[in-house]
């Protein structure tokens, strides 16, 4: 009872639970404009999942795995049937895909009888594949509409590889986007929650947070030489937590707004002149501020052993590196794909800073 | 509409909500709690003690309160300029046993005895003046040692004289008419006090004295560092307050008679209750005659209603004791939080439905292009926002920046500038004059003049004031755009007027009828509004006929027309009802047409936000204003548009580059000039098939 009157009271006066606040980008994760320094770019169309098989960088765009041969040659490596929603390594070479439309695919081949909905992360341990479905009702493009319509229906799966078999691990995860195998855990970004948390693959009952109240949302998580890498697809704004707090608004705009137009956070934002504008972001002198508030931006975040953030690389508003959606460490070099602005940059693994 | 939108239609139409703002940020604000507290008294006892309002009961009231009351009025001066002053119960005493003894022992004349009276009073407050505002000395301490000097002298006086005094009787009806009497049928002590609340009231808000005391009050060493005497005006605040303590006594004296051990004792405490209940601050700076005349009364009220109630006089005490300290209490929190309050409530946005936007695909009127891209730059980096731009007969470019300047660029390629003029605040809008003078919009500030010898004139910053209007919306605030009738009348538009300059943001947030058009009359001086409640009135541009103008409502997305003479006198009728974006500044095209700026493009968030009023007031709120939806101005174009509405040409930007918004655009000779209000650069662009001997004033004022 009291505390009903108090989540009306802090509605109205905009406190606790209604009061829009996100972390300042501060500590590990001070402001730079790493990702647009990088000396190498790669452009590709839609880049979205890096990965590593037989000691080359694969990553996926739209229906097709690429290559990066020697040269910074993007080379077909595979092509699905339907849009790819991530992939990984299965061990010995292997690789596991994942289609939006919930096949799993293993070097080509169809893993059993699965079909997970919304398959959006996917890590492979002793011959078997955990699987992070995204939502019970949307499929992976339509993160935005699963974000503002304040869903957790994820869920967690674990799949052998031998059999085929499925069986679920957890659920009600709030847009699991990543995962990454930590000894006898699991650890999953949830994204809609600003957090990571290790779930105990013995025993998956209540998770351990690890990291809470990212600045962003956290996406898909890869191994370092030490520690991890973190990639955030896009940031928090006051404006967007400000509208998810505001249900009568935020049905209307899915009912009546075009998505490509919502008050949402994006991989790229500022493409089209119908997207929304916020005060911070109007152009002065010609030039958009770094600092502007904006739908998106480029962040990659390096984890100690522990899951806590040592340094981070990054776009800004004005910057040209947005979406990161995937970020991997192999030959000494980090790459970072962003989606946003299809591209993969590289930089050294020194980039991101040495663990405290 | 859909059924909530019309409740919400409703709903922001029939409850004014931008009022309770308005009323939070007039002065006069701080007396509502005094006020409400003395409705409440006068209603509890009017209630509880039977006849209350009888003619008997309310004459010997206010007679009490004639007296009352001019001791309040003074401790108010004291405390409006900082200070306070305990010793006015002493005074009041002293004042009284000084008439009586001059009057019964010395038997001198009434006007005398007055005069005398209120001498001996203005001496015990020039002690207190000299010593707290000459020497320095705490104020409380100083007047409490003062309090009990007087009451000692008072004592001593008592011993010397009462025997005297009780056994006396004057033959004098001017004496007695001071306690007694009556003026226009007002007991003349609260006529008194009522003329010294007038009197105080002039001073204190329309006199320099005043202001020295208020200004004083509010900081001592601001008023020091201005070079107001705070010395003496606090010394001269203890002598009036002095010689009102001792006005009172004598009129206590005339009442009753009669000099007693106990005359005023305890008087300083109802004092101050009744000044600080009235809402005058102790910190000083904040007080008026008003309140304490609605304290004193308050206090008065309470006290002799209690009296009649027959409660003890200890609980009388400890209940005045108990309404200082709440009446302290409150005017601490109102001060404290009167402002937070009114910044949350201030801003309170409308529900402002647009009509569907026109699309900008190939098939729409306002089809996207690339037909900016082939600008010259001029002065870019060198000027810091040109929101107008126009050009003269020799060619050379005037246009404002964010400095207050308005800078030429010299033709015939404008490499070379110079300020032509400072003006101060901001130059908005611009047009040439018959006699070839510069009139000037000026954000801040108001209508001006540049005369070709570059002399600056005002010539208007303030219009007729309307009556409904709570705040003061005669001064303009946001000039923004002119232009002149053939016969010399200045229209201009005043986009805000509850904002100031910077704060368009928020008008915009708020999306009601702000804004205003305002005639100025060269041939009489005078200033009149047009047109009241648009939406951010921006650009203004006369017909060919010389009878009506164009003006643009920004956050309308509206053109219309205006006729002020003619068979259509008066009428508005809007030619543009839908626009794609928010209209700007308009300008005269060389073949009879019109050019139109749109600073910025419709989206569909802020479209859907502008039909949910709530929505808007709770994100003004609750996030930062780098953070709020905005009009997207990063984007703009050019329309070329007829006096029917018909859109002819538009013209945009595509990669925004050099003109992400646009503010205005002049045609000269040709050619297109391009302004922006947050850009650095002024656009130059080659009109195919455009008239190369047209100008704007030649269009205007013929042929030199």
């Amino acid at each position: 009872m009291i505390a009903a009157v108090a989540r009306l009271t802090d509605k109205i006066f905009g406190r606790g639970e209604a009061a829009v606040t996100v972390p300042p980008l501060d500590g590990a994760l001070r402001p730079n404009q790493m990702l647009d320094e990088a000396g190498k770019r790669f452009a590709l169309a839609d880049v979205d999942c890096l990965s590593v098989a037989d000691g080359k960088l694969l990553a996926s765009a739209g229906d097709t795995v690429f290559a990066l041969d020697g040269r910074g040659k993007w080379k077909q490596r595979l092509q699905a049937e339907g849009q790819i929603s991530c992939i990984c390594t299965a061990g010995r070479g292997r690789l596991a895909v994942a289609l939006a439309n919930g096949e799993i695919l293993i070097d080509g081949e169809r893993l059993g009888g699965a079909r997970i909905n919304c398959p959006i992360a996917l890590a492979e341990a002793g011959g078997v594949l955990y699987v992070a479905s995204g939502s019970a009702t949307n499929a992976p493009d339509d993160w935005q509409r699963d974000l503002l319509e304040r869903n957790a229906s994820g869920s967690l799966w674990r799949i052998d590889v031998a059999s085929g078999k499925a069986e679920q691990i957890a659920s009600g995860l709030a847009w699991p986007a990543g995962l990454a195998i930590d000894g006898n855990s699991i650890v999953v970004s949830e994204a809609w929650k600003h957090r990571l948390v290790r779930y105990d693959l013995a025993n998956p009952g209540k998770p351990d947070v690890l990291y809470h109240d990212l600045p962003g949302y956290p996406g898909r998580i890869s191994r370092a030489a030490t520690g991890w890498w973190l990639a955030v697809f896009a940031p928090r704004s006051q404006l967007v937590e400000f509208v998810l707090r505001e249900p009568v608004y935020r049905k209307r705009m899915l009912d009546e707004v075009e998505p490509a137009f919502w008050v949402s956070p994006k991989l790229r934002s500022g493409s089209s002149f119908y997207e929304p504008l916020q005060g911070g972001g109007v152009k002065h002198l010609g030039v958009v501020k770094p600092w502007a508030p904006a739908m998106s931006a480029g962040l990659s975040v390096r984890l100690d052993e522990a899951f806590q953030p040592v340094a981070s690389l990054q776009s800004r508003a004005d910057g040209s590196t947005h979406g990161v959606t995937s970020v991997l460490e192999h030959d000494g070099q980090v790459y970072v794909a962003a989606r946003g602005d299809g591209v993969v940059v590289r930089l050294p693994t020194s980039a991101g800073g040495r663990d405290r | 509409m859909s059924y909530s939108d019309t409740f919400a239609y409703w709903r922001y139409r029939l409850v004014p909500d931008h009022m309770l703002g308005e009323l939070l940020s007039k002065r006069w604000i701080d007396n509502a709690i005094p006020l409400l507290v003395l409705i409440f008294v006068v209603s509890l006892f009017g209630s509880l003690i039977p006849d209350f309002f009888g003619s008997a009961n309310v004459t010997n009231l206010s007679r009490q309160w004639g007296e009352f009351g001019l001791i309040v009025l003074g401790l108010m001066i004291v405390m409006v300029a900082g200070g306070i002053d305990l010793s006015v119960g002493s005074t009041f005493a002293l004042g009284n046993i000084v008439a009586l003894t001059l009057l019964n022992v010395a038997e001198l004349p009434m006007p005398v005895v007055v005069a005398a009276t209120l001498a001996v009073g203005a001496t015990v407050g020039l002690v207190n003046g000299v010593l707290v505002g000459f020497l320095r000395l705490r104020a409380f301490l100083t007047t409490l040692v003062t309090l009990i000097i007087v009451r000692a002298i008072v004592d001593m006086l008592l011993l010397k004289y009462s025997v005297r005094i009780a056994a006396a009787f004057p033959d004098s009806d001017a004496w007695y008419y001071l306690g007694e009497g009556f003026l226009l049928g007002i007991p003349f002590s609260a006529f008194a006090a009522g003329v010294v609340a007038i009197v105080a009231h002039l001073v204190l808000s329309r006199s320099r004295m005043g202001w020295h005391v208020l200004a004083t009050g509010g900081s001592r060493r601001s008023a020091h560092n201005v070079g107001i005497p705070v010395r003496r005006v606090i010394c001269s605040t203890y002598v009036i307050s002095g010689m009102l303590a001792a006005l009172a006594g004598v009129l206590f004296a005339s009442r009753l008679g009669g000099a007693g051990a106990d005359t005023g004792i305890g008087l300083e405490i109802a004092a101050l209750t009744g000044a600080v209940l009235g809402g005058n601050s102790l910190g000083g700076g904040r007080g008026s005659a008003a309140k304490a005349l609605i304290g004193s009364i308050s206090v008065m009220i309470i006290v002799n209603s209690l009296l009649r109630l027959g409660v003890t006089s200890g609980a009388n005490s400890l209940l005045l004791g108990i309404l200082l300290l709440a009446a302290v209490a409150i005017d601490v929190r109102w001060l404290k939080n009167l402002n937070k309050v009114l910044s949350k409530v201030y801003v309170s946005p409308a529900f402002a439905a647009l009509p569907k936007a026109p699309g900008t695909d190939p098939s729409s009127p306002y089809a996207i292009n690339d037909k900016l891209g082939g600008v010259e730059l001029i002065g870019l980096g060198e000027i810091d926002g040109p929101e107008d731009v126009i050009l003269d007969a020799d060619d050379n470019i005037y246009a404002g920046n964010r400095t207050g300047d308005i800078i030429r660029f010299f033709a015939p390629d404008y490499t070379r500038h110079e300020v032509y003029a400072h003006v101060g605040g901001r130059p908005l809008g611009m047009a040439f004059a018959k006699d070839g003078s510069l009139l000037v919009c000026i954000g801040g500030m108001g209508l001006y003049r540049v005369t070709q010898e570059r002399d600056i004139e005002k010539l208007t910053d303030e219009t007729n004031r309307s009556w409904v209007s709570i705040i003061d919306d005669s001064r303009l605030r946001l000039a923004d755009d002119l232009d002149i009738a053939p016969d010399g009348r200045v229209f201009f538009s005043e986009a805000t007027v509850r904002y100031e300059m910077h704060e368009w943001p928020v008008d915009g947030l708020e999306s009601r009828g702000n804004g205003r058009i305002v005639c100025y009359d060269p041939s009489s001086r005078t200033t009149r509004t047009v047109l009241k409640n648009l939406k951010f009135p921006n650009g203004i541009c006369m017909t060919h006929d010389g009878e009506s103008f164009l003006f643009a409502e920004t956050w309308a997305c509206t053109v219309s027309r205006y006729w002020f003479a003619g068979a259509k006198k008066g009428t508005v009728e809007t030619i543009l009802p839908e626009l794609p974006g928010y209209p700007d500044n308009i300008n005269r095209a060389s073949d009879g047409t019109f050019w139109l700026a749109l600073v910025g493009i419709r989206t569909p968030s802020l479209d859907l936000a502008l039909k949910m009023p709530g929505f808007r007031r709770r994100m003004a709120r609750r996030i930062a204003p780098d953070e709020w939806l905005y009009p997207n101005i990063n984007t703009g174009c050019v329309v070329r548009f007829t006096e029917t509405g018909e859109v002819l040409d538009v013209m945009w930007d595509r990669a925004g580059d050099n003109h992400p918004m646009i503010t205005s655009m002049r045609e000269h000779k040709g050619h297109l000039y391009i302004g922006g209000i947050l850009n650095n650069r002024i656009g130059k662009l080659k009109l195919d098939g455009a008239d190369e001997s047209w100008t704007g004033p030649e269009s205007y004022w013929g042929k030199p």
